[in-house]
């Protein structure tokens, strides 16, 4: 996979985290995911398919997603109730949306599925024809990873 | 010396929701999020706008728009939704009130529907995420634009 894809997404991630989230917002090291990763505990997926196929996971552990959660909202959540769901998939569409529009921009033509989020203790993802780009983000509200795998058609 | 209270309140602005008689505006609020409704709700009740009710898909909307027409000012309305999408519902709105005011709610990633959206008789949309100002600015327009 190219590095260059990944870009698009970190960025829009770290724009929107801080017009919806914190201002403060750090970017840590990309690195390679391999083919069988444990997730954190939250994770929202959206799937690509056009020019180029495979997937965008965002990835962060309970506690993390229910502080974001509740600074999106104004207002403390303490479970995954309808509106904590609802919340964090809308930050996924908003992350995903602009990055495609970059990514447009560049000339790449794709369009996205609709977010899909799962929760458990031990999540595992597996894949192994699709290699996956790791960026870590910082927030006060905690750790958030943006997975990008994705391959040319 | 004369107390403020006697001067008129130049500075206390007119809350954006209230018509120039004082009554409010209408809102139907249709999107099938939850997130996105209570957002809107939100940001609209602060003015005092009325929320008379929401949807959350485009057949329920355009159910809506009919049962509380002409009692409805206006609409926002999302694009991606289950059942019929908001592009759909906008253009049924369209065919039965060719005055409504529609303002679509887009994520970025969707110019093509938002330019069809407006071909179709959409008022103006607003990108999100959604901020209070942008949106109160939007709305704002549509409805003193007569
Ligand atoms: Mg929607």
């Amino acid at each position: 996979m190219r590095v260059e894809y990944i870009n698009p997404f970190v960025e829009s991630a770290v724009q929107i985290l801080k017009e919806t989230v914190s201002e403060d917002v750090k970017r840590g090291q990309l690195s390679l995911r391999s083919s069988i990763a444990s997730m954190l505990g939250v994770v929202v997926i959206v799937g690509l398919a056009g020019q180029v196929s495979g997937r965008v996971i965002i990835d962060m552990d309970r506690q993390t997603a229910l502080n974001i959660a509740s600074r999106m909202n104004n207002e403390k959540l303490t479970e995954f109730d309808e509106l904590t769901c609802a919340t964090l998939t809308e930050l996924a569409n908003m992350i995903t949306g602009k990055s495609v529009t970059k990514l447009h921009e560049l000339g790449f033509q794709f369009d996205l599925t609709p977010p899909a989020l799962l929760t458990g203790e031990k999540l595992q993802i597996s894949d192994s024809k699709v290699e996956t780009l790791v960026v870590p983000l910082e927030l006060p509200e905690g750790k958030i990873e943006i997975n990008v795998g994705i391959k040319e058609n | 010396m004369k107390a403020s209270s006697d001067f008129p309140s130049i500075n206390a602005k007119e809350a954006d929701g209230l018509k120039p008689e004082g009554t409010p505006y209408k809102i139907l609020i249709v999107d099938d999020s939850i997130f996105v409704k209570k957002q809107l709700s939100q940001i609209l009740q602060s003015e005092q706008f009325d929320i008379i009710e929401t949807a959350g898909d485009g057949e329920e909307a355009v159910e809506k728009y009919k049962e509380f027409y002409p009692n409805v000012d206006l609409v926002t309305m999302d694009i991606t939704m289950p059942k019929m999408d908001g592009i759909t519902a906008l253009e049924k709105i369209m065919e039965f009130d060719k005055n409504a005011k529609v303002i679509m709610i887009s994520a970025l990633g969707k110019q093509e529907l938002v330019k069809k959206s407006l071909l179709l008789g959409a008022k103006n949309y607003i990108v999100k995420p959604l901020d209070r100002k942008k949106v109160l600015e939007r709305i704002v327009m549509v409805l003193k634009r007569t």
